[in-house]
């Protein structure tokens, strides 16, 4: 408890102020003109006056003493330590950054005295409170992919904690936010988030020799087919001698090596260098795109020698080929549906004569053209997104020769339908050719094959079909009931990874199962759907039809069309991941499957048992990585999704392939990165840190130098408190009054008035 | 899809998808006597390895067979009110047979006849309505049918077969019209002009013609950009009757016998080009408006500028 007198309370500062003056003057007065009259009394005189005007004082002032219990803190002052990725960059004498911002902390907390420092980290989003004890830094988790300054300050000043009364940053400048193009004025109006000046401490002052893809920026977004361009900014620092730097595009395929799509020529100068490259994507969905240079020797960071970029490419339209045999009522059906479809663009070629037909008419008039099948499956099939062959002989018209590249089309993305017919199948001469390994049914090649069962039957739901998104809404339509068929292509078993949907009611296959109808597949990159049939147009054109208002048709291939393009709608599960995924950090898959329509429908949908495999896509001799995990009843609040995690990946790229529930397979392609946006310039920036504590009234320092910051003071704060006056008010003014009138009888006896 | 129009335009070296001639095997009589043997060894030759290709297409397991007639263009007749059949009996059949013979398209040899009122006049997209005298109203149960028929898609054709010889329309021409707007109330009839797609479906033709050649067009209720009912002046399907023209054993046909009525005024001449625009209706059934795509484009204008013959 700490004593101490003070003057009362009630008095305002100017009375204070004012008394005090008036008795400096008396007193100025008393000593000028009575000392100089000694022999009248002048000491005494002096004297009693002097008592006087202290006595006058004391009665204005009213002591008072104060005992209180008190303690002295500190200010208030917050660290913001970098915790991106761009910390795990190496120093020269193979330091990490991150090593000397921990230790600048330390330093930071040795010599902060009374001031209570408190460590954040900043990286994405708001700031968080970091643990200072020692070995703690081990301890901090996974870097962060961005360094977010601005949002961290933001948070600060908008939290109901006490305001801090200074910032100090600890970081290596490079910040995404604010940015390196940020102004002195955008910086001043960042420092008024919190209106306190911010220190910065710079941890780096040395740029590693690097040559590395700085940024990868797209005009807009991915369509199919349509050119993408791209803008690619190179970088050369820490001494790299480069002029010039090959920049290269590619897209990580699954079926085969990485498709070069686009490369260039960056000019560097003073250290940068910009190219234009235009690249097309033909598949849409998640594409992973690997742009890199080929970075000059003395590189001392060769994981930022290539950006792996995921692109989730649209379709402005579906371009499909369909190719018919001939023309007949199923091929008008679905040629019918496919234009009306707003989203789709059909190119459409029927052979409409064959060599036994007679037209009786000279070639000028008919309205006949030619079959380009070479241009067609060569130059022009890469601009189309699925091939639908439907009832159509591969051997008189030249396709066999393209089968080959028909099937590497399919791999590479792209998608197959076969419709059935008489010319379909095995009838069509496609067993025993590279697009019967494409097809998820093997076809009989052996001489003594059976193309057709001309018997007519109804086809049967699969469990698996009736479980397919794909085939939801028909199902929904029509239940149960499909139209009788007047016969079948006789089909193979389903091949590994596709599913039966419909099956032949009596017929079987070889190994015994019943024969698919209706099969899907994954090939590759691409899907394949295997429909064995020509009579679907009876869900249009029939009493069902009727029943349905035709809608059934359309359904189907909605469904169908919409699978093959991977439509979200038509997946039996949904694969994104939770957060980027980070080379050496354990990543999440989130999985969604279809919401249902009713509890028991969901409980039936539910997966119990949910598998992930994971494939690289640019190292495809390395093994898949399989995680399994089990569903519980209500995983994660929600009822239809659940998150996978997986093992800490490689830099890559890689597609995800979930088996859920009965359905088909669906798919997520991603990239892994070792440092991303944080690595892609390592050069440190000083003069951002200097221009920051500049702008806001704060001061620059090197991590290396002394920290010894200007911080705010320490405040007292008392937490107890009592008051009692010295003597009652009437005492002093008693008191006054005696000594007036002892200086009154004391100059009265010198002969003074 | 320009691009590829004009890629195909520009390029001549394709694989044609019409056949090339069947080489003959009879000596031309402008050759020699040497040049008769090596001919005559050249067919034997010939001969040979046709038999070697027959050898190897029957071992091949290739052995498709069509999976019934269900998909194939069927011209069938529609039966309304108390008219007992079409107006001419055997022209359907013969329809059937002149597709097949011309194109790839299948065709029923032996067509079906359904009754408006009847559920089974949605089982197939096409109908035939063809007569001479007056029809009757449509019973409500007939229009509900066709209405059914038409919002799946379905196409009817309706053909005056007693149109004069002047192409002025018969009573059943009036009556259908009259009919089919009470089926189809909110649509009108429209004249469609040589440009259609109908008219080069398969062949190119300038105008439409049957056993009169009456008015040049034909006229059309269109709902969403398809023909839906096509209506015919022009006796169609009088130009097709042949009598004797009937199905033999399962899949083969006799094509023998002789036209029931004559072509005015234009002779065969005129019949042949009614064949053709049955061919192009046909062909307008079972694959629509495809050469109205893009692609048909270049090739069909520099054909439409060539004189026409039969």
């Amino acid at each position: 408890m700490n004593t101490r007198l003070a003057i009362n309370g009630d008095l305002p500062a100017w009375a204070v102020f004012v008394a005090c003056a008036l008795a400096v003057a008396s007193l100025a007065v008393l000593f000028f003109y009575e000392l100089r009259r000694r022999e009248r009394g002048g000491i005494v005189i002096v004297l009693t006056g002097t008592l006087a005007v202290a006595a006058l004082l004391a009665a204005i002032a009213r002591p008072i003493r104060i005992a209180a219990r008190e303690s002295v803190i500190g200010a208030k002052v917050v660290v913001l330590a970098d915790m991106s990725r761009s910390m795990a960059l190496p120093q020269r004498g193979s330091r990490l950054r991150s090593a000397v911002r921990d230790a600048a902390l330390a330093e930071l907390a040795k010599k902060a005295g009374e001031t209570r420092l408190l460590v954040f980290g900043f990286g994405e989003g708001a700031a968080f409170a970091l643990e200072t004890k020692p070995g703690a830094a081990s301890k901090r988790g996974p870097l962060a992919g961005r360094s977010d300054l601005t949002s961290a300050l933001r948070a600060l000043a908008t939290s109901a904690e006490e305001r801090p009364q200074a910032i100090v940053v600890v970081s290596d400048g490079r910040f995404d936010d604010p940015g390196e193009e940020a102004t002195a004025s955008q910086l001043q109006a960042l420092g008024r988030t919190l209106d306190v000046p911010i220190h910065t401490v710079a941890t780096t002052s040395d740029s590693p020799a690097d040559a590395s893809v700085r940024r990868v920026s797209a005009a807009g977004a991915a369509v199919a087919h349509v050119p993408l361009p791209l803008r690619v900014e190179v970088g050369c620092a820490g001494g790299l001698a480069c002029e010039t730097l090959t920049v290269t595009a590619r897209e990580l395929r699954e079926d085969g090596p990485p498709a070069l799509l686009a490369t260039g020529l960056a000019h560097l100068k003073d250290g940068k260098g910009v190219v234009d490259l235009s690249v097309t994507l033909d598949r849409a969905g998640a594409r992973i795109l690997e742009v890199a240079i080929a970075a000059p020797s003395g590189d001392a960071l060769p994981d930022n020698d290539r950006r792996l970029m995921t692109f989730n490419v649209a379709r402005e339209r579906v371009r499909v080929l369909h190719v018919a045999g001939r023309p007949t009522s199923d091929v008008r059906a679905l040629r019918q549906w496919l234009k009306s479809n707003a989203s789709v663009d059909v190119v459409a070629f029927f052979i409409l004569r064959t060599q036994t037909d007679t037209p009786n008419a000279r070639q000028e008039d008919l309205s006949l053209i030619p079959f380009p099948v070479d241009e067609l499956f060569t130059e022009h099939l890469p601009s189309f997104d699925a091939v639908v062959l439907q009832d159509f002989d591969a051997q008189p018209y030249g396709l066999e020769r393209h089968l080959p590249q028909l099937a590497r089309y399919v791999r590479a993305g792209g998608g197959l339908i076969m419709v059935g017919g008489q010319n379909s199948f095995v009838a069509g001469g496609y067993a025993n050719t590279p697009l019967a390994e494409v097809l998820p049914v093997s076809l009989d090649g052996s001489r003594r094959a059976v193309s057709a069962e001309i018997v007519p039957f109804t086809p049967t739901w699969t469990e698996e079909g009736r479980a397919a998104p794909l085939l939801a809404k028909l199902h929904d339509i029509v239940d149960e009931e499909l139209p009788s068929m007047p016969g079948t292509n006789v089909l193979g078993d389903v091949q590994p990874g596709g599913l039966a949907l419909w099956t032949h009611p009596t017929r079987t296959t070889k190994s015994g199962a019943p024969m698919p109808v209706l099969a899907i597949g994954d090939q590759g990159d691409g899907r394949s759907i295997a429909l064995g049939i020509d009579g679907a147009w009876q869900l249009e054109f029939s009493q069902l039809g009727a029943r349905t208002s035709g809608r059934g048709y359309g359904a189907m291939w909605d469904g169908l069309l919409g699978w093959l393009m991977r439509d979200p709608r038509f997946e039996s599960g949904q694969l994104e991941l939770v957060s980027p995924c980070v080379a050496g950090i354990p990543a999440s898959l989130r999985v969604r499957w279809p919401a249902a329509k009713t509890t028991k429908a969901e409980s039936a949908s539910r997966p119990e048992r949910i598998r992930v495999e994971l494939r690289r896509l640019d190292k495809p001799d390395v093994a898949p990585v399989r995680v399994e995990v089990d569903v519980p009843a209500h995983p994660n609040g929600t009822t239809n999704a659940v998150d996978v995690a997986l093992p800490p990946l490689e830099a890559g790229g890689y597609t995800a392939r979930l088996q859920a529930v009965l359905g088909p397979t669906t798919r997520r392609d991603f990239a892994c990165e070792s440092g991303g946006d944080e690595w892609a310039d390592s050069r440190p920036d000083r003069e951002r840190l200097r221009a920051l504590a500049a702008a806001t009234g704060g001061t620059f320092h090197d991590a290396a130098d002394d920290l010894s910051i200007a911080l705010p003071k320490p405040v007292v704060v008392t937490a107890e408190r009592h008051v009692v006056p010295v003597a009652p008010a009437w005492m002093w003014t008693l008191l006054a009054a005696l000594m007036l009138s002892l200086h009154w009888f004391a100059r009265r006896r010198s002969g003074l008035a | 899809m320009n691009r590829l129009a004009d890629s195909l335009t520009r390029r001549k070296r394709l694989v044609g998808f019409a056949p090339a001639p069947a080489p003959s095997c009879g000596p031309p009589p402008a050759l020699t006597r040497p040049k008769a043997r090596r001919f005559a060894e050249l067919c034997a030759m010939t001969a040979v390895f046709a038999g070697v290709a027959l050898f190897a297409s029957l071992a091949l397991p290739r052995s498709a067979r069509a999976f019934g007639d269900v998909g194939a263009f069927d011209p069938r007749v529609l039966i309304v009110g108390d008219v007992p059949g079409a107006a001419r009996p055997s022209a359907a059949a013969r329809w059937s047979w002149e597709l097949i013979q011309r194109t790839s398209a299948p065709g029923r040899l032996t067509p079906t006849h359904v009754r408006a009122d009847d559920p089974a006049v949605v089982d197939e997209p096409f109908l035939w309505l063809s007569g001479v005298n007056a029809l009757a109203s449509f019973t409500p149960k007939e229009i509900s049918g066709l209405r059914t028929f038409f919002s799946l898609g379905g196409l009817l054709l309706v053909d005056d077969a007693g149109v004069s010889d002047d192409g002025t329309p018969s009573a059943f021409g009036r009556s259908a019209r009259e009919q089919i707007a009470r089926v189809l109330p909110e649509t009108s009839p429209i004249t469609l002009g040589p440009e259609h797609v109908i008219y080069k479906t398969f062949y190119l033709l300038r105008r439409a013609e049957g056993r009169v050649a009456g008015q040049k067009t034909l006229d059309a209720i269109v709902r969403s950009g398809q023909v839906q009912v096509l209506f015919s002046s022009h006796d169609l399907g009088g130009a097709l009757a042949r009598n004797s023209t009937t199905a033999v054993g399962s899949g083969g046909f006799s094509g023998s016998g002789a036209w029931e009525n004559p072509v005015t005024p234009g002779g065969e001449l005129q019949r042949e080009r009614a064949i053709r625009l049955a061919v192009n209706i046909a062909m307008y059934t079972l694959s629509s408006n495809y050469k109205d795509d893009q692609v048909h484009a270049p090739f069909l204008m520099r054909r439409r500028a060539l004189p026409s013959a039969p």
